[in-house]
């Protein structure tokens, strides 16, 4: 199969329905079998301001968005000021309006066709709303999509709304025919892709991080979710919000973040996997119950959405920058896991994986992931349908010797975990206490006891560390590159697209090290990838590539491993890296002043 | 078996002071208890933080001891797992209607099967007697030398109005009237508070048992507790304070049994040992 790349935007205000074109576009390229990335740009509000939705779709890999487009559709013409340098002359402009004036971008050098839909739609269609949806159905036109493809789509989304429906089938209708008779010429010049779909290929989910993290928590049998809405960690809330009519779950849209992670603490405490989700100022609000969980060994998932602070911050993009406050939060010595996954599979896996731990272990596991993967949608290999489930560390799949001996709740065992019972489900009482406690539950203030029950719990660190996953390797290997990016999180997403530019260069390939997993750190694995003789000598240059203003992630390397000089290459606009720009570096040693090089 | 005196026993007895009324309160949960039909297994209780929190350690039950303000956001997260259990708060009056206000009045406007038990005795005692929101204003501790300017909280008339489906006030000294006002309210079918009159002989010198003899009567028996607007303006009249049933609620259902999916099984017992993810894709294919 001939390789195909194609890079669709629109841009519109709030209102004008950018989000939903976007999501349908990027449906649209999944059912011709390509791989999809689209990411989404707004501001918080709920109308005006400028949006987008970017659509990268390939026939081998879409890690994360593109720089250069094929396609731009603007619902105003004002907004192409803000697309400037993503325009060249292979690029085609569609602009919603009756007119456009050339003559104040003289140096511009893609092709603009204004296109009256909105008008069109008002007069036509007698909804401006369904301008969306021409848009749609111009771009499949343009790609030589199926249209009908775009035609279930509709019936899907707005099932049972039959006018709804009856709308923006007219919509399409009328797009298409305006194209035909008035447009055909100049459109037909500007095609340059052709699509022959490959039905072959095996399934794709095409979903964003936060339904990925939701899918892999119902995978792994959560059963109660409790958080307050906060962006960019609402689309779990909403996810499983809907999945409460197909599955035994709660939600429970909770009163603040306080009552939302100590209901999801109550929830565990009398026995279903539980899980809340916030992003880093509702955390902040949530750190004092953490550390309950921790005294108490109740199992939590956590999913903390990281979006640019200080403060209310930016509350609609990205950033890195809780990493640190994440693996120190919560006051006391305690155990806990901080999972840093990067694609939307990875997110999958890692939150089923969250809450085996939680449960096996008995303590609070975070899924730290940010606003740009989190509310992207991304393509990920259909995982098995069918799970099977098993319940861990519970007094009754625990041998506990004869039955007439007294029931320890936190009984000092080798490897620190203890068999928990249930209330409701097993006779045997006990006391979850937030004070620290003798083995039976009850409160102490006894010197040895307090030492041996922080021991105890400490000691389940020790036990866990062969069942966290360790980092990964892409690129040139670690031992041999002259150069070694380091990243957690969704950075990882744009480096593996920098390594299929690279494909084409002949430039050398750097080692790229995927952190999916930051506390405990594995200093051991990590350690055992360098070459510390080439390292000490100077001789390769280590580089951490991350979204934090202060180098967080080379802190934590520099705190937890051998390694000493680390440089890093930070971004916090809120902006997701971009590959190209990546690529220019590696190529020149120069990058934007957008970025910052520490 | 229903609960015996000896399965409630802890190893740990009580550190309150000589007089406190959270000895007559503990008494009085523990005769509730036992009095009704209940399992021991199928029953959990929350504590706050403070002298009546300290309780966790006196009574042998399945129990929470909560982050001080926290006890009734765990409590609805325990029940809407295991909606069979029988689910406690108590607590004191710094703890329930301080820190943790907020949760009490989301419980009440839920409806949520639990029994909240306030240990009011007006102070901030394990912290060494500094005023709560029930104090009145004027009253002298080590944080306000110069009496406190705000007003007590009326907690009766904050919960009526968020809709709590029972709502009473008691006295710890008076134990039997104590003993039934705390079955009935766990029996009931929904939020309900039980707002306890307390002494605290070492913080608060002033109400002491003959004080709250000498300034509380019962409701009246012909009392319609039935009506919410009546509800309200007896628990705001000025003069002696009355103890009783105020408001009573039995038509609303409790906030689980408006979930479906909790209709025939509890959460806990529908664990899926085997996932299905066909409708969980439905929108990613």
């Amino acid at each position: 199969m001939e390789k195909i790349e194609l890079n669709w935007k629109i841009a519109g205000k709030a209102g004008d329905g950018v989000m939903l074109a976007a999501k349908f576009f990027a449906k649209l390229c999944q059912h011709q079998g390509l791989k999809v990335f689209n990411y989404y740009e707004y501001p918080s509000l709920i109308k005006g301001g400028h949006q987008t939705g970017q659509v990268f779709a390939s026939s081998e890999a879409a890690h994360c968005q593109r720089l250069h487009l094929d396609l731009l559709f603007l619902f105003h013409p004002k907004f192409l000021d803000f697309h400037l340098d993503a325009l060249d002359e292979e690029l085609l402009v569609l602009i919603n309006s009756s007119n456009f004036d050339h003559s104040q971008y003289p140096q511009l050098k893609a092709k603009v066709i204004s296109i009256p839909f909105s008008q069109l739609a008002r007069q036509k269609v007698g909804d401006p709303l369904t301008a969306n949806m021409m848009a749609i159905a111009a771009s499949a036109k343009f790609f030589a999509f199926d249209l009908t493809k775009l035609t279930d789509l509709i019936k899907k989304e707005f099932v049972d709304k039959k006018k709804i429906i009856a709308k923006n089938l007219l919509a399409i209708d009328l797009a298409c025919d305006y194209l035909d008779q008035s447009l055909s010429n100049s459109l037909i010049e500007c095609r340059t892709k052709t699509l022959k779909i490959d039905q072959s290929r095996k399934k794709d989910l095409l979903l964003t991080a936060n339904e990925a993290v939701g899918l892999g928590a119902i995978a792994a049998g959560l059963q109660f979710f409790s958080a307050y809405p906060m962006t960019p960690a609402t689309g779990l809330l909403h996810y499983l919000a809907a999945q409460q009519a197909a599955y035994p779950i709660v939600v429970k849209h909770s009163e603040d973040e306080i009552a939302a992670i100590n209901q999801a603490l109550g929830a565990s405490f009398a026995g279903v996997r539980a899980m809340t989700g916030t992003s880093g100022g509702g955390y902040a609000l949530m750190v004092e119950a953490t550390s309950l969980a921790g005294v108490a060994e109740l199992p939590l998932v956590i999913l903390e959405a990281m979006r640019p602070g200080p403060g209310t911050g930016l509350p609609t993009w990205s950033s890195q920058a809780d990493l640190n406050f994440i693996i120190h939060a919560g006051h006391g010595d305690f155990p806990k896991v901080v999972f840093t996954p990067g694609t939307a599979l990875e997110h999958y896996e890692l939150s089923k994986l969250a809450f085996y731990i939680a449960e096996k272990h008995q303590l609070p596991v975070f899924i730290l992931s940010d606003k740009y993967i989190l509310e992207s949608q991304q393509s990920m290999p259909q995982p098995d349908l069918l799970i099977d489930n098993q319940r861990l560390s519970l007094l009754d799949t625990v041998k506990t010797g004869s039955i007439e001996e007294k029931y320890l709740r936190y009984k000092d065992t080798e490897t620190g975990i203890s068999p928990r019972a249930i209330p409701g489900l097993n006779k045997e009482v006990y006391l979850a206490n937030s004070y620290e406690h003798d083995q039976e539950g009850f409160a102490t203030e006894e010197s040895m006891i307090a030492k041996q029950a922080m021991d105890k719990r400490l000691r389940k660190i020790e036990t866990m560390l062969p069942e966290l996953p360790k980092p990964a390797v892409f690129g040139a290997p670690v031992k041999e590159a002259d150069k070694i990016l380091i990243s957690f999180g969704s950075t990882i997403n744009v480096l593996q697209e920098l390594l299929r530019l690279l494909d084409d260069k002949e430039i050398a390939k750097p080692a790229i090290i995927h952190l999916p997993c930051v506390a405990p750190f594995l200093t051991k694995d990590f350690e055992e990838l360098f070459d510390w003789h080439k390292i000490n000598e100077g001789r390769q240059e280590i580089y951490t590539v991350e979204g934090t203003a202060t180098a967080q992630l080379a802190q934590v390397l520099k705190a937890n491993s051998r390694l000493r000089k680390i440089k890093s290459l930070l971004r916090y606009d809120g902006r997701p890296f971009y590959a190209e720009d990546l690529l220019q570096w590696l190529v020149s040693a120069k990058i934007s002043e957008i970025y910052q090089i520490k | 078996m229903s609960i015996q005196i000896p399965d409630l026993l802890s190893p740990i007895s009580p550190t309150w002071c000589p007089g406190c009324g959270n000895f007559s309160i503990l008494t009085a949960l523990k005769k509730a208890l036992i009095e009704l039909d209940l399992e021991l297994k199928d029953l959990v209780v929350l504590f706050g933080i403070g002298c009546s929190g300290n309780m966790a350690d006196f009574i042998k039950v399945n129990g929470f001891h909560a982050l001080h303000g926290r006890a009734i956001a765990n409590a609805i997260g325990i029940k809407l797992a295991n909606h069979r259990l029988k689910v406690i708060v108590t607590g004191g009056d710094g703890d329930l209607y301080g820190e943790g206000f907020n949760h009490l009045l989301a419980a009440a406007r839920g409806n949520h099967d639990i029994s909240v038990f306030v240990h009011n005795n007006e102070r901030y005692s394990l912290t060494t007697g500094q005023a709560s929101p029930a104090s009145k204003k004027g009253t002298v501790g080590k944080s306000t030398p110069q009496g406190v300017i705000e007003e007590a909280i009326n907690p009766l008339a904050l919960a009526i109005s968020a809709n709590a489906s029972f709502v009473a006030r008691a006295f710890a000294a008076q134990l039997q009237e104590l003993v039934e006002m705390m079955k009935e309210a766990i029996l009931h079918e929904g939020f309900s508070l039980i707002d306890i009159l307390q002494p605290c002989p070492s913080f608060n010198k002033v109400q002491d048992n003959k004080w709250y003899l000498e300034h509380t009567r019962a409701l009246k028996a012909d009392y319609d507790l039935s009506n919410q607007e009546m509800a309200i303006k007896q628990v705001l009249k000025k003069g002696p304070i009355e103890l009783g049933l105020f408001y009573r609620d039995q038509e609303r259902p409790a906030y689980h049994q408006e979930l479906a999916q909790l209709k025939n099984k509890s959460l806990v017992e529908q664990f899926p040992f085997k996932q299905d993810l066909n409708l969980g894709i439905n929108d990613f294919v």
